[in-house]
């Protein structure tokens, strides 16, 4: 290996002496002498963009660029730093990246900041040689073939982001070492995707890594900050769904993140930040995303109502809506749009739902159950609300009646569990439920009532002992006025 | 019907010789003047003790003092038992009441000299009956199991646990433990039913005693009255039916406090939530609890916590040993300062409570 690096050094000196002219030295003696050497860097360096835009090889690694002699080029005195390693890679770039002055001299507009970003980003940890941090310019733009992200042939083009992501995140040996438990097999989930098929066919404008995850500021995407956080995912989608010109040749709408944020998980989700709330992942995927198709739709929503699912699936509707292929929960509740579901949605009026399938002449049957359903959810809210104020009536009158307020709470209990069973279309079923809600409702109200009796009682009776005692107390101040008068009367008569 | 009374007193009388107490009570009088008002809430103080006992005893009834049955017992107290709610408000409205009037009967005592020779131990014994009132009021707060009481005990033993050299011991015996759990509850219980009530008997019985022994004390000055001028009313049965009557006033107030601002019972207590806002002491700490809130964090080179705990034992200490340096009323001579110290005492009571409950 020595002897192998002696005779390079060798053939460099005999090069730069025979390349120098008697008359001058060449502009840049680095490249001339590397070039003629043929090495890797130097051959990839001509197409450079940083070559073409007038960066010398010394700019990088310092030394005389225009000395002839080898040892006064490389001379660690006028500051040759020869390969930076580790965090000097990044540094050295950005020496000019992350300087205004010198990049507005190469008329840049790429933006400063990079370097501070990937510093504080997911992949400016410190490795685990605990020397370096994990990620370098150079680990994904490459050292000396860096050309413009515009152009095909960089690896961070949208077409290769994909790949130069991979080269780390689909191994999992290197993977196993800083995050186990993020899972290695995203590119593949990727290219069954509607995102990663359009990519793979060549179309840079259609989502990769770094449209949803950023660039330098890769946060963990359990960052609240991260661009992939649930409450800030809806909107990274909506970057490029809710971009009617960018979306333009796809032909599909762009107004699911408007009709999102105004639906129950968009305002639960936005508003509320309530990360049980779905984001688009949830029902579209992450990596794979893919739109739910009418027979998956059912099991994208179960997925969280479980239940509502599950009745849905052993009711006489699941047969009739596969025959007409209709969506199964979106039929009745919408997709994006979705709405806090009320009882509004149930019965045979107008407004419901159910009266869009079903009339008094056209599956009848249907038509009747939903209005019974209807009527009995609307008696039960009614009676809730009858006992709640009795019970808030009770409680304001300062009366102790904590049980009563703990079984409305079963009240409500029914109430949400019928609004679940109307799932199973079945009138036996929903009114069993109903029945139970009926019965507690009726036994709070009892108590809520018996407690405002017992509040009049009270106060009657208290007016009742007062009055007693008020008696009592005059009587016993006239028996005092009294003997005090006939013991002044004996005293005087004495 | 007169003469099974009559044979029945005979026939006691026989035994424990009632006769010689009719007699003693038939020549006991009581000075009327114009601050023989003040008299009546000695007697007040012992209607609200009686009712106190009688509440208290019927709470024990239902009432389950551990830390997991504690509020729920109570909670059961209040919505279930017959009249539960009622006994239970009096019993709080009445343990406040009692404190209140003490409070009075010991200022008027306080300003009237009646500590004044031969009066030094009823005084001492009122004294210690007002600490251990306080300290029913203490230990009471607690057995509730709720949210406030909670809070409140665990800034009360607190502050106990600042005294130095014994201020952790003392501590860690209130709660029997490093901090409030269920066994400060069943200590707190102990000492509110049994031990407090034990020794509050005995000191009762003295100072009753003592009171009927040694007579009403009459105010500075009325020695030199001539005893022709002097106005009295018999014991029996004058001033006994007078103090009824404040006692029948007392229980209608009582009850009116009772029903229309029931004791509220709030959340159950949660050693891991977080303490609510608004914790304070019961009115009656709330003066000192006040002062320490100003006292700054240190003074000189004491903790300010430290020192206003001193100061208020010291304080209160000399208070209670009132009739020992207060020679000139023992000799019947007026003392303008223990009249400004009395009015001291008044108006800073009544400013830093103000100030706990505005602030």
């Amino acid at each position: 290996m020595k002897g192998r690096t002696w005779q390079a050094i060798v053939a460099l000196v005999v090069i730069c002496s025979l390349t120098s002219t008697p008359f001058g030295v060449a502009a840049d003696q680095c490249r001339t002498c590397h070039e003629a050497l043929g090495d890797k860097p130097s051959t990839l360096f001509k197409r450079d963009i940083h070559s073409q835009k007038g960066v010398s090889c010394a700019d990088c690694h310092g030394g005389v660029a225009s000395a002839e002699d080898m040892e006064r080029a490389m001379d660690k005195s006028k500051g040759f730093i020869g390969v930076p390693k580790g965090d000097a890679v990044s540094e050295v770039c950005a020496k000019c990246h992350g300087d205004a002055k010198r990049m507005a001299q190469f008329r840049s507009m790429i933006p400063i900041g990079q370097f501070k970003a990937l510093q504080t980003s997911v992949h400016g940890r410190l490795s685990t040689t605990g020397k370096e941090r994990i990620v370098q310019c150079t680990t994904c733009h490459n050292a000396h073939g860096i050309v413009q992200v515009a152009d095909p042939a960089s690896p961070v083009y949208p077409l290769n982001v994909v790949k130069t992501c991979t080269k780390c995140h689909a191994d999992a040996a290197f993977m196993q070492k800083y995050n186990p438990s993020l899972s290695v097999d995203q590119l593949e989930k990727y290219r069954t995707s509607v995102h990663g098929m359009r990519n793979a066919k060549g179309d840079p404008k259609t989502a990769e890594c770094a449209s949803c995850h950023g660039s330098h500021e890769i946060l963990p995407a359990a960052d609240v900050r991260s661009r992939a956080y649930p409450t800030n995912l809806p909107g990274t989608c909506a970057h490029c769904h809710a971009d009617a010109g960018y979306m333009k040749a796809y032909g599909i709408p762009t107004d699911q993140f408007e009709k999102f944020s105004k639906s129950v998980h968009g305002v639960a989700l936005l508003e509320k930040h309530d990360l049980g709330a779905p984001a688009c992942n949830k029902c579209h995927g992450n990596h794979g995303a893919t739109p739910p198709g009418v027979e998956s739709i059912s099991k994208v929503c179960g997925s969280c109502h479980a239940l509502n699912a599950d009745l849905f699936s052993s009711s006489p509707h699941k047969k009739a809506f596969d025959e007409r292929k209709l969506p199964e929960c979106e039929t009745c509740h919408g997709k994006h749009e979705i709405i806090a579901a009320t009882d509004k949605l149930l019965g045979n009026s107008q407004e419901a739902v159910c009266s869009r399938c079903h009339s008094e002449r056209e599956r009848a049957k249907g038509y009747q159950v939903a209005g019974t359903m209807r009527s009995l959810i609307d008696s039960l809210e009614l009676l809730e609300r009858k006992a709640q104020l009795l019970v808030s009536d009770a409680e304001q009158k300062g009366m102790e009646i904590s049980e009563a307020r703990f079984k409305l709470r079963d009240v409500r209990q029914a109430r949400l569990e019928a609004r679940t069973k109307v799932h199973s279309f079945n009138e036996g079923q929903f009114r069993e439920v109903v029945a139970k809600g009926f019965a507690t409702a009726l036994v709070v109200g009892e108590e809520g009532q018996q407690a405002i009796d017992e509040y009049y009682f009270r106060r009657l009776g208290l007016g009742v002992a007062t009055l007693i005692i008020t008696i009592v107390a005059i009587s016993l101040y006239m028996f005092i006025r009294r003997i005090e008068r006939s013991a002044v009367h004996k005293q005087t008569s004495i | 019907m007169s003469s099974i009374l009559k044979k029945t007193y005979e026939w006691i009388d026989k035994r424990v010789q009632l006769e010689t107490l009719v007699e003693f009570m038939g020549k006991k009088y009581v000075p009327v003047h114009r601050h023989s008002i003040w008299y009546y809430f000695g007697g007040v103080s012992l209607f609200l003790f009686i009712i106190q006992v009688v509440t208290g005893i019927l709470l024990l009834l239902y009432y389950k003092g551990s830390e997991q049955l504690a509020f729920e017992s109570i909670q059961f107290i209040m919505s279930k038992v017959q009249f539960g709610w009622l006994i239970r408000s009096i019993h709080s409205w009445a343990a406040n009441l009692f404190i209140l009037s003490a409070f009075i009967h010991m200022f008027s005592v306080f300003f009237e000299r009646s500590y004044r020779e031969p009066r030094e131990i009823t005084w001492i014994t009122g004294m210690f009956m007002l600490f251990l009132g306080m300290g029913f009021g203490f230990s009471g707060y607690l057995l509730p199991w709720n949210e406030l009481a909670f809070f409140a005990t665990k800034v009360g033993t607190d502050i106990a646990g600042v005294l130095p050299f014994v201020g952790k011991p003392i501590m860690v015996f209130l709660r029997g433990g490093d901090e409030v759990t269920g066994a400060t509850l069943s200590r707190f219980f102990g000492f509110h039913v049994a031990v407090l009530p034990g020794i509050f008997t005995v000191l009762l019985s003295i100072h009753l005693v003592l009171v009927q022994r040694q007579g009403m004390s009459e105010p500075m000055g009325m020695e030199d009255v001539p005893a022709s001028e002097r106005k009295t009313m018999p014991f029996f049965p004058n001033f006994l039916l007078r103090d009824l009557l404040f006692w029948l006033i007392v229980l209608n107030v009582l009850a009116i406090l009772a029903v229309f601002f029931p004791w509220e019972l709030g959340k159950k207590a949660d050693a891991f939530a977080s303490a609510p806002a608004g914790i304070r002491p019961e009115w009656y700490f709330m003066f000192m609890f006040q002062t320490l809130k100003f006292i700054p964090a240190k003074v000189l080179f004491i903790d300010g916590e430290v020192l206003g705990v001193l100061l208020f034992g010291a304080a209160g200490l000399l208070w209670m040993i009132v009739p020992f340096w207060d020679r000139k009323s023992s000799r019947g001579e007026k003392s303008r300062l223990i009249n400004y110290v009395g009015l001291f005492v008044v108006v800073y009571i009544i400013i830093f409570t103000t100030l706990g409950y505005v602030l």
